[in-house]
């Protein structure tokens, strides 16, 4: 195998390490992720329903119904 | 070979366990290292996970992994999303973790430290995981209903509307008593005000970074709000020493009752991009860094508890930090921690839409639970570590100090006022006597681990004192404002809902007339709350955090109520005992705790006999203090009368099934597939 496809493929692994511990990060800490919104609207065949702006506002309205304890 | 590696694994941990419980109970006079709590806790967090979670999830409740959860069925990107279990269980822990662990256990702290501990460590196990992992599992199994509806639906209409309004006049509660501690916490502390006053400014900065210039970029945002967090924290030390800029953030109790009155309505109003979700971001990230590193140097240090396991406080009931012996207010004073009905709210509202896996629940509801517990055992240790005189000193008022002088002389625990006036210079403040409420006595305790841990790496000195100090107020006072933020606006949608149903209008939650008016009430109601706690003689805490913790635990009695029902409909009655054992745990210490505070001939634990000493009284608030005193009455038996009639309805359903004269109806989703891998 090439050695450039084997660096390719490491670079490849890491990114996407990198924006899975992103995404875990964005998750746990509550923050809106638009790009995994995207994902779901493809895995699910439709095009999405909301711009980014949008997403975010809406997201930030359903956070602000939530509880926190005391 | 592995059965046998496991028997002797759990057989050394029950050990291990048992030795350090020994240690402390057995301990008269001589000191104890943290070290011992810390282990007795962890070995019976690892039991209770390891056998009792798992006959739960496998015996009571049946987890059944082939079942897609509601994440999985409804997934649509944003509130329903199937999550990573470990990532779930960040979330779900920062949303349960609050001001209670922390401030609880410190309070308790005045009956020595082994009656909190006990309580935390074995409540947790039996009661308090229990609870949020049985309502988790509930509301799983019905499309992530809140604990509302399931009362509704499966108890009777009656009980869901006495929950509802028991989550509104709780939260009233709850309200005040954290804006108290707050309130002690700020009060002639132009370091402390000028630190928390910037977070305002910094939240509305992220608040317009996040949603209009970067949209959606928390992290970023987040990292800018820290670091000016940060900033603000080094500058408070500098405003605190100009005679020009100090007297504009030092202000009486009574005036930041009025600001913080002011803060909670704006909030409320505000669109919740501004200010609330960007607090909530930075509260949460210094709740987590802070937690970690309190524990890490907790475990550097190992500090020795000078506190003795049992104080003369726990059999007199004449404690100066409030009145009451151990049973029934040890149990009440520690909520959170234990057991917390609130949670509840939580493992029945956003956790549940995320969980992918059934078999998660364990992991997510009991595990998250024990971790909060575990903040707890920190508080109490970062509390018993301080010399008992000034641990007395700081959380009592002069007034019942100098009621509780004689029992506190005999058991030793005086302290100078030279060494009070030289703890406060360090700490950069102008005194610490009289700062009730625990969050100060947390901050000087977590002051002292954080500088005994730095010292390890060769820092040290009295300006690192007073910056560690206040770091630790900063996080404590943002989180509980946050709480203030969302807790407000939460009451304003159930008022708006409540009222909603007479007038339809009223009910629509963006409409501005209605968002003013709603935040008013809700805000006018712990904001007196609030007033009558910081103009007591007594200091407030004495009767708003009993107050509080009953309705905190009765709140856990409804959840409690709601999740036996279930599981006797589901057919599984005979597990019943796992709910109905706490519950009844609970009924009989808040009962208790509630006739108490109500009856007592005590005035000082007693509401109604302290308004009768103040009759006649030629004190110029008497007028006032006699009507809190009916106040709090009034909602002392208000929390009683709700849980009897949920007890009481609760009972007649479940004898009306057991009995066959009902049919057991299950209000649990259809079962569908799922379309994940199961077993892996």
């Amino acid at each position: 195998m090439p050695q450039g496809t084997e660096r390719g493929t490491g670079r490849q692994k890491s990114a996407e390490g990198g924006k899975g511990w992103r995404r875990a990060l964005r998750r746990m800490f509550g923050m809106p992720d638009y790009d995994a919104y995207l994902e779901h609207c493809r895995t699910a065949g439709h095009p999405p329903r909301l711009s980014e702006r949008e997403y975010v506002a809406e997201f930030f309205e359903t956070k602000g119904k939530g509880v926190r304890c005391c | 070979m592995k059965r046998l590696a496991s028997v002797f694994l759990w057989g050394g941990v029950s050990a291990l366990g048992a030795a350090a419980f020994g240690v402390l109970a057995l301990s008269r006079g001589e000191t104890v290292n943290a070290a011992w709590l810390l282990t007795a806790a962890v070995c019976t967090y690892a039991l209770g996970y390891r056998f009792y979670s798992r006959f739960l999830a496998t015996r009571a409740f049946g987890l059944d992994d082939r079942r897609a959860t509601p994440a999985e069925r409804y997934n649509n990107g944003r509130d329903f999303v199937p999550t990573n279990k470990w990532v779930l269980y960040g979330h779900h822990f920062a949303a349960i973790a609050g001001a209670g662990p922390l401030v609880g256990p410190v309070l308790a702290a005045q009956f020595g430290f082994l009656p909190g501990t006990l309580w935390l460590v074995i409540g947790v196990v039996l009661a308090g995981a229990v609870q949020d992992f049985t309502i988790l599992f509930c509301s799983l199994r019905r499309n992530g209903k809140s604990l509302g509806q399931m009362a509704k639906e499966e108890v009777n209409p009656a009980a869901g509307a006495t929950a509802m309004l028991a989550v509104l006049f709780i939260m009233i509660i709850l309200l005040a008593v954290l804006a108290l501690i707050v309130v002690n916490a700020l009060k002639a502390s132009p370091w402390g005000l000028f630190t928390i006053a910037c977070t305002i400014p910094i939240a509305l900065l992220m608040g317009w970074w996040m949603k209009r210039w970067r949209p959606g970029k928390v992290g970023e945002a987040s990292a800018a709000g820290a670091v000016l967090l940060l900033g603000a924290l080094v500058a408070g030390g500098w405003v605190a020493g100009q005679p020009h800029l100090a007297p504009l953030f030092t202000h009486s109790a009574t005036a930041l009752t009025w600001m913080m009155a002011a803060y909670g309505f704006i909030a409320s109003v505000l669109p919740v991009w501004m200010l609330l979700c960007p607090r909530d971001y930075l509260s949460t990230f210094l709740k987590i860094t802070t937690i970690l590193v309190l524990a890490v140097a907790i475990l550097v240090i190992l500090p020795p508890l000078r506190m003795p396991a049992l104080t003369p406080f726990a059999t007199l009931g004449e404690g100066p930090v409030f009145a009451g012996k151990l049973f029934p207010f040890a149990f009440i004073t520690i909520a959170c921690g234990a057991i917390s009905g609130f949670h509840s709210l939580v493992a029945s509202g956003t956790t549940p839409k995320m969980i992918a896996r059934e078999s998660d629940a364990r992991f997510i509801g009991y595990g998250g639970m024990l971790m909060e517990s575990f903040v707890g055992v920190m508080a109490m240790i970062a509390a018993c570590t301080l010399d008992p005189g000034v641990f007395f000193a700081m959380n009592t008022t002069p007034a019942a100090l100098a009621q509780a002088s004689q029992t506190l002389g005999a058991a030793g625990f005086v302290v100078s006022p030279e060494t009070m006036q030289g703890l406060a210079a360090r700490m950069g403040e102008a005194t610490l006597v009289a700062r009730s409420g625990g969050a100060p006595s947390l901050a000087v305790g977590m002051a002292q681990i954080f500088a005994g841990a730095t010292g390890v790496f060769g820092g040290s000195g009295k300006t690192l004192d007073a910056l560690w100090y206040h770091f630790a107020i900063m996080f404590e006072a943002l989180f509980i404002l946050t709480t203030i933020d969302t807790g407000t606006r939460v009451g304003r949608f159930m008022l708006q809902e409540i009222v909603g149903h007479v007038w339809p209008r009223f009910g629509e939650t963006s409409w501005y007339p209605s968002v003013i008016a709603s935040s008013a009430v809700i805000v006018a109601g712990w904001g007196y709350f609030l007033y009558q706690g910081v103009s007591d003689p007594l200091g407030g805490i004495n009767s708003l955090w009993p107050l509080f913790g009953i309705s905190n635990q009765l709140l856990a009695a409804v959840a409690l109520c709601v999740g036996t029902t279930i599981l006797i409909k589901m057919g599984r009655a005979r597990f019943a005992w796992v709910t109905a054992a706490p519950l009844a745990w609970l009924v009989t210490v808040t009962m208790t705790a509630g006739w108490q505070k109500v009856f007592s001939v005590d005035p000082r634990l007693g509401f109604l006999a302290h308004a009768a000493s103040l009759a006649g009284s030629t004190n110029p608030d008497a007028g006032r203090l006699i009507f809190n005193d009916r106040l709090n009455t009034f909602m002392a038996l208000l929390f009683m009368a709700v849980v009897t009639v949920l007890i009481v309805t609760s009972l007649r359903e479940w004898w009306l099934v057991v009995s066959r004269r009902k049919a057991a109806v299950v209000h649990e989703a259809p079962f569908v597939e799922t379309g994940y891998a199961t077993g892996d």
